[in-house]
Formats: structure tokens, C-alpha cells, sequence
């Protein structure tokens, strides 16, 4: 299990951008499970939207970076990187996450190198899935 | 893995490629140079190099990366793998 310090560590994000709070397993090379608890109190629902709070869906996107860079980091343990950038998202969204819900993040490994990697990846609520796909980034 | 045939291989990986640059198959001829001529960047030959890998059920070192410079370089390092 890491906890956000231990999160810190590893990724560059700082809140408001941190958008894992916990990390409870990861497979070096292969697979990373991580979660974030979505709150009312978080800023951009007071305009995403006024009147019907959802999670944006690029956030989703961006946890799902944050956790493969992790991933990656934990992985390669002899990568330098610092900057990580998403050079490619394909990421299909299937039902909206609300402030309430605990968000599941999930990333398989597809491919990784010291230059970046691929991966699978997915988020769920409750068991249930609410976005997959596959996401590609590069580390400097 | 059967041994794949040379013009198969030749079609499934221009196809491959084209899908990630997102050009027309035609235009990925044997020697286009993948940067110059296509546009392709670092991560764009890592996705190749992915995609070579399921759809061959092969592993290719990340020190072959630097040798996809063309479709008949791609061609030649699955060869080497198959």
C-alpha cells in the first residue's frame, strides 16, 4: 500500500493536479491498482457543472496517467525521468462518477521502455467499469 | 508462431503502421523514412514496436527501437524475432 506521500515521491503532481490517494498494489511490469476518493469539496464542480456535480472525465484520464507513471517508476528502477508526457489517449468513457464515488484505477502494462510506455488502461466504481482504454506516454 | 510469408509480413505491418501514423497504407513504402517522411515521433515507433510484438507474440528488446527507421527496417527486425 503507498499512501500520498509515498505518491509524491514518485509523480510530480501536486494537489490540486494529485489525483490518487492511495496505491494498494502494484506488480512491477505488469499492473497497478490505485484509488481516488472524489469529494463535493473539489473545486471544479462548482463548474463541471453548476448544477449536476460529474467527475470530468480528463481527470479520469489524468489518474490514469498518474498511476502508470508510478507503474513505470516502480518498474524501471533505474529510469531518471522526472516529466512524464501523454502522447496518445484512447480512452472510452462509460458512465459518469460522481462526488460519493471511489474511483478504481487499474493499468496493465502493454509495453514499457526508459523512453516511456503503453498501457491498458481502466477505471471502476463499485465493480463497475466506467472508462477504458489505452494510454501512451513519454518520460524526459 | 508459423512462419509468416514475406509479402504478408509486408502487408500486416504497413498496415500496422499506418494505423498508428494514421496514413494511407500506400503511402508507407519500403523506404519512407519514418521521421522525415512520415512524421513519426519516438513514441510512435514504441507503439509500433507494441503492436509487432502482440500481433507476433514476440519480444524486442527497447535497444531495437532506434533500428525503425523504415517499413523494411520494421520488416527486418520482426524477421530477426520470428
Amino acid at each position: 500500500m503507498m499512501d500520498t506521500e509515498e505518491i509524491k515521491s514518485l509523480i510530480p503532481q501536486r494537489v490540486p493536479f494529485l489525483m490518487l490517494d492511495r496505491v494498494v498494489e502494484i506488480k512491477p511490469g505488469e499492473l497497478i491498482r490505485a484509488y481516488k476518493n472524489v469529494s463535493i469539496n473539489e473545486d471544479y464542480f462548482r463548474g463541471h457543472f453548476p448544477d449536476t456535480a460529474i467527475f470530468p472525465g480528463a481527470l479520469i484520464a489524468e489518474a490514469m496517467a498518474q498511476a502508470a507513471c508510478i507503474l513505470l517508476k516502480k518498474s524501471i528502477l533505474d529510469l531518471k525521468a522526472t516529466l512524464f508526457y501523454v502522447t496518445g489517449v484512447k480512452v472510452r468513457f462509460f458512465k459518469p462518477v460522481i462526488p460519493g464515488d471511489q474511483l478504481y484505477i487499474i493499468i496493465k502494462t502493454i509495453k514499457m521502455t526508459h523512453i516511456g510506455g503503453i498501457f491498458e488502461t481502466e477505471a471502476a466504481v463499485d465493480g463497475k467499469t466506467v472508462a477504458k482504454g489505452e494510454m501512451t506516454f513519454a518520460c524526459k | 508462431m508459423p512462419k509468416v510469408d514475406d509479402l504478408t509480413l509486408e502487408k500486416e505491418l504497413r498496415e500496422i503502421i499506418a494505423k498508428i501514423v494514421e496514413l494511407e497504407p500506400e503511402k508507407i513504402t519500403l523506404e519512407a523514412n519514418f521521421v522525415e517522411d512520415l512524421g513519426m515521433d519516438s513514441m510512435m515507433a514504441l507503439e509500433i514496436l507494441a503492436a509487432m510484438e502482440k500481433k507476433y507474440k514476440i519480444q524486442v528488446p527497447e535497444e531495437k527501437l532506434g533500428q525503425l527507421r523504415s517499413l523494411n527496417d520494421t520488416i527486418k527486425l520482426t524477421k530477426e524475432y520470428l
